[in-house]
């Protein structure tokens, strides 16, 4: 089973943005200040360099909990046991990555378009990226695709999506407010002087954000996807009794599985479904 | 331990086997099992059984040898069929053959509420080889009343499901699907009959239900899988999911004051409770079949009904002599007789006969007005409505 991905705060190395510190102690900072995904990604350095960096990255992820990215290279990825790569959309197609990595390891993917989210999301990636979202000195010369994408995206892709690109305190609530569960950010991070904070920052405007937001939709007219026997479908069911009867199984004799455990019959009611839940409803199977 | 006298070296690559090792071997040699079923997985199970060296097995039954059965009920053969013996009587004098230091006992009966408690006496675990919901849900409740693990396996088509219940530490099988019995669209759930079935799905399902056994009586408690798991051999699928803890109000998982009671307490415990929840009238019908009312069974145009006469085998034989019927098996177990408009009618010792053939569920209990009442008596078999 691949492993199941949820982050709120992405961030990326950027050395040149802190040349007078350490990557390590820039990235530590990050860390405590609540960053849930790390990714290593440095163009410039020869692929030993780039290694020993991924290393001691490693480590460091490991001690929080954290999952670790390496941009471009499965290779690096596999050889310090990181949990995944990240490509963009010149890098190795994802299919190879696939093939090298295994099943198991997370594999991201920068898009710039809805059309390149959906091959994306089609292609099996676990997560995206979403943007530019602002012009970056990151990227420069990419053209920025505001946040329209990124509604874009909310609206329809169902895999994590994370939003990135000129990213910062300030603009972060546009791109919450925009539909991003999930911001990325790299110099407004480790270019300021106070990676733990700024980190802490971001991270509290999006988790106000998350539980704000629910609460303005009616209950009524809330709808979530979740995953049936494999397919996503849009349900008003808040339990797994109420979508039980959506599919005329509640009288049946019917296994249910909710993201990975059994629901005896008798919890049904009391089960909740949240947003992006994987069921699946099996007749129990009577032969012998 | 009889296994001695075999000595150890039969088993010698199953104790080189490192979680085995002789004193799991020996933990074999002293189990008692109770395999249920003696068709597809109750055949292959016991073979795993009896070949591993379980020391005693008890084995029971309700059916009958056919030529249907061959493609797929690994212990039997065309003599059988022939022979019409009992699958659990057939099943035995092979499985004789297999290993003489096991002891087996051959039951030919349909396991009902009345007789499972005296089944499962002096049982360490039991192995579900039924073809039926209502016998699991039956076994599973008695299993958790007494506290002996349950081995459940299924099979339909080209896959099938198996999980282990152990009580204490799972919700047993009534709590995963329901208090409620199908009603209109009983048996609604896949089996042999609806989707038919291949050998290599029985052998599968069989092969994880033994797994299992394997392990638990040769005390490797810590290797048990604890899930439910879903397989297919067709179309090449496997999946696992964490089986729940008991439910603490559930009569037979759960922890409430329930020690030294039997299956019948609980069901009636069951029933207040439910008939409280539902606000159901007091004359409820409980949760299992009520013998007498007809029962399909798996894979063919069978119908199984109770009779109300006890007669001998010979009686029932010169009776159906009389009403024009032709007997084509008569093994002292069981006495199978054609009609003259072509139905199979199988009598067993134990008060219950098979009807095949009929097609129609109103034909088979025609079949029984005609040829099986009681004309003294006069009792026509009701048959059970909505079936």
């Amino acid at each position: 089973m691949r492993r199941k991905l949820d982050f709120k705060l992405y961030v990326i190395t950027g050395e040149s943005y802190h040349s007078s510190r350490d990557m390590l102690e820039v990235m530590e900072a990050a860390l405590r200040g609540g960053a849930d995904i790390v990714q290593l990604r440095d163009k410039k350095i020869s692929k030993r360099e780039l290694l020993e960096k991924a290393r001691s990255l490693r480590d460091l992820t490991s001690r929080y909990g954290v999952p670790l990215i390496i941009n471009d290279h499965p290779d690096v990825a596999l050889a310090v046991n990181a949990d995944g790569v990240h490509l963009g959309q010149d890098d190795l197609p994802l299919s190879v990555a696939r093939s090298v990595l295994g099943p198991h390891r997370l594999i991201g993917i920068s898009t710039h378009t809805i059309e390149q989210a959906r091959v994306a999301e089609r292609a099996g990636a676990d997560y995206i990226g979403v943007g530019p979202v602002y012009p970056t000195g990151t990227k420069p010369g990419r053209q920025a695709v505001t946040t329209s994408y990124v509604s874009q995206a909310a609206a329809e892709i169902q895999i994590p999506f994370v939003a990135i690109g000129g990213i910062t305190t300030d603009n972060a609530e546009e791109v919450l407010k925009a539909g991003a569960r999930r911001l990325c950010a790299v110099s407004a991070i480790v270019g300021s002087n106070d990676p733990e904070g700024v980190c802490r920052n971001l991270l509290e405007q999006i988790t106000g954000w998350k539980s704000g937001s629910s609460a303005e939709i009616p209950a009524e007219e809330r709808e979530m996807v979740v995953t049936v026997n494999g397919r996503q479908e849009r349900t008003k069911a808040t339990t797994m009794l109420e979508l039980a009867e959506h599919y005329k199984l509640a009288d049946k004799h019917i296994v249910a599985e909710l993201d990975g455990d059994i629901v005896p019959r008798q919890s049904w009611r009391e089960t909740p479904l949240r947003i992006g839940a994987s069921v699946e409803f099996v007749h129990f199977v009577g032969g012998g | 331990m009889r296994n001695k006298t075999d000595g150890i070296e039969r088993y010698s690559r199953q104790i080189r086997f490192a979680p085995i090792g002789i004193s799991g071997q020996q933990r074999l040699g002293e189990a008692s099992i109770l395999v249920v079923g003696s068709g597809a997985l109750g055949a292959s199970l016991s073979q795993h059984m009896v070949r591993a060296g379980v020391g005693n097995i008890r084995l029971v039954d309700r059916d009958y040898v056919e030529l249907s059965n061959l493609h797929r009920q690994t212990l039997f053969d065309e003599e059988d069929a022939r022979s019409a013996l009992p699958k659990s009587v057939a099943a035995v004098s092979k499985l004789r053959r297999m290993n003489g230091a096991v002891r087996m006992e051959a039951l030919v009966a349909d396991v009902n509420k009345r007789n499972v408690e005296a089944l499962l006496m002096g049982v360490d675990l039991v192995l579900d080889g039924t073809d039926n919901t209502e016998t699991r849900l039956l076994l599973s409740d008695a299993c958790f009343t007494h506290g002996i693990p349950l081995i459940y396996g299924g099979v339909a088509g080209s896959g099938g499901m198996s999980a282990m219940f152990v009580p204490g530490d799972n919700c047993c099988l009534r709590c995963l699907l329901g208090e409620r019995e199908p009603t209109e669209d009983q048996e609604a759930a896949p089996t042999c009959e609806t989707l038919g079935v291949i050998s290599p799905a029985v052998e599968l399902v069989a092969a994880l239900q033994a797994a299992e056994a394997l392990k638990w009586l040769t005390g490797n408690r810590n290797a048990l899988r604890r899930t439910w798991l879903t397989a297919d051999v067709w179309e090449f699928s496997l999946k696992e999911w964490t089986l729940p803890p008991g439910r603490e109000s559930c009569p037979f998982c759960g922890w409430s004051e329930m020690e030294d009671t039997t299956v019948v307490d609980r069901f009636d415990a069951q029933n207040g409770n439910l008939r409280l929840q539902a606000g159901l009238v007091p004359d409820y019908a409980p949760p299992s079949s009520e013998e007498g009312y007809p029962v399909v069974l798996c894979g063919r145009d069978t119908v199984q009904v109770t009779l109300n006469q006890a007669f001998a085998l010979p009686e029932w034989k010169a009776r159906l002599e009389a009403c024009g019927c032709e007997i084509t098996a008569n093994n002292g177990y069981l006495l199978r007789a054609s009609t003259p408009e072509g139905e199979r009618i199988i009598v067993f010792q134990d008060g219950r006969a098979l009807i095949q053939g009929a097609g129609e569920m109103d034909r088979a209990v025609e079949v029984c007005r005609l040829y099986l009442n009681d004309h003294e008596r006069s009792h026509p078999i009701a048959p059970k409505t909505g079936f």
